[in-house]
């Protein structure tokens, strides 16, 4: 951007590049903008301070999912599984952290900070899992974490008993029902992990790295970035986040259940895409996935508002994820 | 695996009735309990009776492949726990064929080919729900109804029965009437959006069941405001509707599993064995359900309200 005058033809490229970004990711805050506006128009509830915090706590934990998922998308890869881990985490921290004597693990109920850590541990370990598979044994992502899908849903019943975990201890809930100023817990984790992840991604040298990995993984590692392990690490994170969501959808609700979070991978695939994060590597922003998550989100929100039926949303959402990748692909065939 | 079963296990498996039971799925507590019911049950107990238990895993085509294989394995009788009203009669109507009885259980199939039916009836169910919910709020003012998902028998049974309830207050508006799909999580959503848009207008909550009630519950506390206030009722009788009814946050009517399980179970081995007499103490607790030697083609295991009086008792039977 300093450098116009003596513009190079690949700075020009790159400047072309980083234009149709901004344009794409403008484009996707300019529809949510839109939209809220038509819908602050047509329901008088919509702008109010317990709605606008409304949207953002049902947004928080697809959120958090889909912020792992960019991680993930950036190198080339998909995380399947988080739909699964969100359980398994879920149900695991939760029998740490009950006081119904049936679903307890002996010795317990544990402080909620240790749960809390067991339940991060389970879901980082699904992720290492999948990287592992994915990274060292170059198993297509897309089947590693479909295996994992699989694996960790049993698991659950497994550990469970098939059972869910109730009474969880009111320390546990606070992440879920909990409230700091008046913001409620959810949406200041969901806070806290955009601004670690814009962080990451921005300004560290492993942010770098993972464009690098996913926009070329040859030229990266030519370049002597270790790109497996930067592709272990990408899972690693989706897992922890898909850890910290399955506690907090476990807290919101009052109890940890086996089926919690089947085709949640789904919302979040959904909302990267949408966020104008490429399938095809290296190119995308967190700042996008945010945007993604709240459109759905508000889309939700908005249509329960006004009494539409739940399957409208549904294709609405088709609708955008579809449109969104027909953006992308237009911003390609110009390049 | 089957050929070392078949030459080392027919000194036992032999002379006593092979029954398959063919559940829609065991992720869910409800069905969890059934099973565990039926297990339970006497003439199992007592090895009178060899039980398989198949895991339909929420589709009606893996129940279908399951059906076969109790066909080819030459199974006595089978009890069937559809996933879905119609795509089950297939399945029914070839263990017709080959002559095996099938025993209905819980959830309903269209067909005629069943040998009887042991289940409770949802449009009573959806009837008591909405009554208990229009009672509290004094027939007017204000409700919304969290449906099951759409299609499903349970949700047009149970929606019915509230409707001909809601018939009955003239003076009740229905604010809201959308499905959370048996989910807490949706229902908790739905909920929060509804109390803004509604805002202080809600009086009573139906939920067609209590996972959903129960999200409508969470929802209310989330708001800030007082789940005194409103009226909240659902169906099944899950553990934490047990520990919600015992709080005084709502009412739940119970869904006896056990009954139609181990009544399924004692119906089967009498289409097996015209002289069997029903072991599960089921038969003298509901004394509106007589047994009439296992020859009729529909039992309707009674719905029980869960109130102070039975809370403390069947939350012991969860432990």
């Amino acid at each position: 951007m300093e450098t116009d005058q003596t513009a190079t033809p690949q700075a020009q490229d790159a400047r072309k590049l980083r234009l149709a970004q901004y344009g794409q990711k403008y484009g996707i805050l300019i529809a949510l903008v839109l939209l809220c506006a038509v819908l602050a128009i047509m329901n008088e509830h919509f702008l109010s301070t317990r709605n606008i915090l409304n949207v953002l706590r049902q947004t928080s934990i697809n959120g958090i999912l889909a912020i792992g998922m960019t991680f993930v998308i950036l190198t080339r890869g998909i995380d399947l599984s988080v739909g699964s881990v969100v359980a398994l985490a879920g149900i695991v921290a939760a029998s740490l952290a009950t006081t119904s004597s049936t679903a307890m693990v002996a010795g317990g109920p544990y402080p909620a900070l240790l749960a809390i850590a067991v339940g991060l541990s389970v879901g980082m370990s699904c992720g290492a899992v999948s990287g592992v598979v994915v990274a060292r044994f170059a198993v297509p992502a897309f089947v590693a974490t479909l295996g994992m899908l699989s694996a960790a849903r049993g698991l659950t019943l497994l550990y469970g008993d098939g059972r869910p975990v109730l009474a969880l201890t009111p320390e546990f809930r606070w992440i879920g029902t909990g409230e700091v100023f008046g913001i409620p817990m959810p949406v200041v984790l969901f806070a806290l992990v955009f601004l670690i992840a814009w962080w990451v991604l921005n300004s560290t040298r492993f942010g770098r790295h993972v464009y690098a990995a996913g926009g070329n993984p040859h030229a990266a590692e030519v370049s002597g970035i270790n790109v497996k392990r930067i592709r272990l690490m990408v899972y690693v994170i989706s897992g922890a986040l898909a850890g910290l969501a399955g506690m907090m959808l476990a807290a919101r609700t009052g109890s940890a259940l086996p089926q919690a979070g089947i085709a949640y991978e789904l919302d979040a695939i959904a909302a990267v895409v949408i966020g104008g994060t490429s399938l095809a590597g290296g190119v995308g922003r967190v700042t996008g996935t945010v945007i993604g998550a709240l459109l759905i989100g508000v889309v939700n929100n908005g249509l329960d508002l006004m009494g539409v039926e739940s399957y409208y949303q549904q294709v609405i959402k088709g609708v955008l994820i579809v449109a969104a990748v027909m953006l992308d692909q237009a911003r390609h065939r110009r390049e | 695996m089957l050929a070392t079963s078949a030459l080392t296990a027919p000194a036992v498996a032999q002379d006593v009735p092979q029954i398959g039971a063919a559940v829609y799925g065991l992720n869910a507590e409800f069905m969890q309990i059934w099973s565990a019911a039926l297990e339970e049950h006497p003439a199992v107990q007592e090895d009178l009776v060899d039980v398989t238990i198949f895991d339909g895993r929420y589709h009606a085509l893996v129940q279908q492949d399951q059906f076969e294989t109790m066909i080819t394995q030459e199974f006595d009788a089978i009890i069937f726990v559809p996933i879905d009203i119609d795509a089950g009669a297939t399945a029914v109507e070839a263990a017709n064929e080959a002559g095996i009885p099938v025993v209905g259980s819980d959830t309903r199939v269209n067909s005629d080919l069943l040998h009887s039916y042991v289940g409770s009836d949802d449009v009573r169910s959806g009837y008591m729900l909405a009554r208990y919910v229009l009672d509290q709020i004094g027939c007017e003012g204000n409700v919304v109804i969290l449906e099951g998902p759409i299609g499903q028998s349970a949700q047009i049974s149970r929606l019915e029965g509230n409707m001909q309830a809601l018939a009955e207050c003239s003076d009740v508006n229905i604010l809201e009437q959308q499905t959370a799909n048996w989910s807490r999580a949706e229902a908790q959503t739905l909920m929060e959006n509804w109390l803004t848009s509604h805002d202080g207008e809600i009086d009573g909550v139906i939920g067609q069941n209590d996972e959903m009630a129960l999200g409508a519950i969470e929802a209310i506390r989330a708001a800030g405001l007082s789940v005194d206030d409103f009226a909240v009722a659902g169906i099944d009788g899950i553990t934490d509707a047990l520990v919600a009814v015992q709080n005084g946050d709502m009412a739940s009517i119970l869904q006896d599993a056990r009954a139609q399980a181990q009544g399924a179970l004692d119906v089967a081995l009498a289409a097996v064995d015209g002289e069997y007499e029903p072991m599960s103490d089921i038969w003298t607790a509901y004394t509106d359900m007589p047994w009439n030697a296992g020859g009729d083609a529909e039992y309707s295991v009674p719905w029980t309200p869960v109130n102070d009086e039975n809370v403390e008792a069947l939350l012991a039977t969860r432990q």
